[in-house]
């Protein structure tokens, strides 16, 4: 009977963690001129959901690397790549949107396929590989924008003339009935589907399995290499839908843009309860990651916190959430 | 089968690394420089090309090297690592430059680097951000306090002398965004009804100043001016409002500071913002410099450039001078 209860609470505890920090913002965020709570609005939560978006998108990716056991450092990079080449196709190169699109998806899925190919055929360790790629895919947007914002406005022939913004971005950019942010269903439609192939799909089971332990998962005939690659091929995937949620959002390709957001993304799968050392963890537990992060991080830009003060306690929350995780398996 | 693909990529990657050991081989001639046969040589050292304004920096150089033949110039970027950067004089100077341009990281871990090299001979332009001490040729750089106190009279006038405020700060451990909310304070000071009503240190970043300019909107009902220490910054601040819906956009008035012709000048041309000021890169300047320096002129050890600023009045003329 106390095992039960205990493992109903287990099973819900980042759910808790989640109420509590969501009970927590509201009663120490401030007024607005009127006097009504401003965490508590509808207005509040959906910039909140905006904002984490992209760190949600990334982060449902990584999540699958993690669940096989390996890690994924390359998704800041090919976040950034992505949204440069999407923005020099469509902005200066008037390519429509229906062929840039799966253009850029395509770019990103083959960069994480890369990675995978190189961790399962090499086996040479994820951080590293991830670590190469976190490098060159830099250096790819880069070399595709020259250095520069990839913008509307730019030099031809000596004179700088403006272009439209293609209507592909505005369309990300946009808010349903003019309050739900179209990149928020994009991510929430990532971690659905992704919660999905995790959990019903044979290739989820098999990276949950090859993160449980690998050498059983070969002898009882998973095809490892396959699964892998699969992983980080999804989560290259995911970086270039999080790139396209980035350009449309600055209306332009930004070449540093992501940079250390891999860092975020995993700390929302390690905040959520995903085991770092895999096969253990749900793209459920990365939701309420992610939730958490954006709610505090929130609620410090409402008050209007210092920089130093974010930092700090975005760090002790990430250590006080892993620490929740280590009492709750003793 | 699975070492002979290991074989194949450990080849294919020493091979890489033997044509990039080869590639950069020159021979350079002994004889006089500064003429088109044989041009000076001149380095440039750049701290960091990731930011748009440093880019446009290296590309006013550049350009401004191309009117003359008798101009070589070397660039290098040490990707915002100072201790790269000091790599990167040694480089320039092993590869025989004539004169040193160099836009420091940072004054402390620059400063033994950049007096080595003057002490060799060499002379040494500093750009934007100065070294310490005395061992360089010509400092070229603009005042931040300068614009910064421009940008407060600018929505000083603009409003009446009533407004309430928005700052959308740069990152304020760099002397810029110090610099930038400095000389805006002492503009304002004398205005009590000018208030700042929200602050927040967006580090230069677009996405930081969307969300922090989503909170403002939604604890404060009435903003009239977002003061931007860079144009990206005004530029999230002015998407924040139009995604709220409420066509605050159109109301507020939204400053920035740089003024890149594909930035900030483009925005104000496009109705997106107000005013922005030009922070110069010098670029220009340096090469007028160099030319007079390697032909034996004296210049002044110190300059500091003017601005510009563009708003809504003056955008098309191409904006006016700040004196």
């Amino acid at each position: 009977m106390t095992l039960k209860i205990r493992q109903i609470l287990g099973a819900s505890r980042p759910l808790l963690i989640l109420a509590a920090v969501f009970v927590l913002c509201a009663a120490l965020s401030p007024t607005d001129g009127q006097g009504a709570n401003t965490f508590l609005t509808w207005g509040s939560q959906t910039n909140m959901l905006r904002f984490m978006s992209e760190y949600g998108i990334l982060a449902a990716g990584m999540t699958l690397v993690i669940l096989s056991g390996g890690i994924d450092l390359s998704v800041g990079s090919i976040l950034g790549f992505t949204a440069v080449l999407f923005s020099w196709m469509t902005i200066w190169k008037d390519v429509p949107a229906v062929l840039a699109v799966p253009a850029c998806l395509a770019a990103g899925a083959a960069l994480g396929g890369v990675n995978g190919f190189l961790v399962a055929r090499f086996r040479i360790q994820p951080f590293v590989v991830t670590l190469a790629m976190m490098v060159v895919a830099r250096g790819l947007a880069k070399l595709v924008s020259g250095g520069q914002k990839v913008s509307t406005a730019f030099e031809q022939n000596g004179d700088f003339v403006t272009k439209p913004i293609p209507p592909f971005f505005d369309f990300l950019n946009d808010r349903i009935g003019g309050t739900f942010p179209v990149v928020g269903v994009v991510f929430l439609a990532a971690i659905l589907l992704l919660w999905g192939a995790a959990r019903y799909t044979l290739f989820g089971r098999h990276l949950y399995a090859i993160g449980g332990n690998e050498e059983a998962a070969r002898l009882s005939g998973v095809r490892v290499g396959w699964a892998k690659a699969g992983a980080y091929a999804v989560s290259g995937l995911m970086a270039a839908l999080a790139g396209l949620c980035d350009a449309a959002q600055q209306q332009q390709g930004d070449p540093e843009a992501g940079a250390t957001y891999e860092l975020d993304a995993i700390a929302a799968v390690v905040i959520g309860g995903t085991a770092l050392t895999g096969g253990r963890g749900s793209m459920s537990l990365t939701l309420v990651g992610v939730l958490v992060i954006g709610y505090i991080d929130q609620i410090l830009s409402l008050k209007g916190f210092d920089q130093s003060q974010r930092l700090i306690a975005k760090g002790l929350i990430i250590l006080g959430a892993v620490l929740l995780q280590k009492r709750e398996r003793v | 089968m699975k070492n002979r693909s290991i074989v194949v990529a450990e080849s294919f990657f020493l091979s890489l690394c033997l044509a990039l050991c080869l590639a950069p081989a020159q021979a350079a001639p002994a004889t006089a420089r500064g003429t088109p046969q044989n041009p000076w040589k001149i380095g440039m050292s750049q701290c960091n090309l990731g930011e748009p304004w440093r880019v446009q920096m290296n590309k006013d150089v550049k350009d401004a090297a191309a009117q003359h033949p008798e101009l070589d110039v070397i660039f290098i970027d040490a990707q915002n690592d100072s201790r790269r950067q000091q790599t990167d004089v040694e480089t320039l100077l092993a590869r025989g430059i004539d004169l040193l341009i160099i836009s420091p990281k940072e004054a402390a871990p620059l400063t033994a680097p950049v007096a080595a090299a003057y002490k060799k001979g060499i002379p040494v332009i500093v750009l934007d951000r100065k070294v310490l001490g005395e061992e360089y040729t010509c400092f070229i750089g603009a005042d931040n306090i300068k614009i910064g106190r421009a940008a407060g009279d600018w929505i000083v006038k603009a409003t009446g002398g009533k407004c309430t405020i928005v700052e959308l700060k740069g990152l304020m451990t760099s002397t810029p965004g110090q610099e930038r909310h400095k000389g805006f304070m002492e503009a304002i000071q004398g205005h009590p009804d000018v208030k700042v009503v929200f602050d927040a240190d967006c580090k230069w970043l677009e996405p930081e100043a969307r969300k922090e300019m989503e909170s403002a909107l939604s604890r404060f009902p009435a903003i009239d001016v977002v003061y931007a220490h860079n144009d990206p910054a005004a530029h999230g601040a002015y998407l924040a409002a139009k995604a709220e819906g409420k066509g605050r956009e159109k109301v507020i008035k939204f400053v920035g500071i740089d003024a890149l012709p594909h930035e900030g000048v483009a925005y104000v041309k496009d109705g997106v913002m107000n005013a922005t000021f030009q922070y110069p890169t010098g670029g220009a300047e340096a090469i007028d410099m160099a030319l007079k320096i390697l032909k034996g002129q004296k210049v002044p050890k110190n300059v500091t450039l003017g601005t510009r600023y563009f708003d809504d009045a003056n955008i098309q003329s191409g904006g006016q001078a700040i004196e």
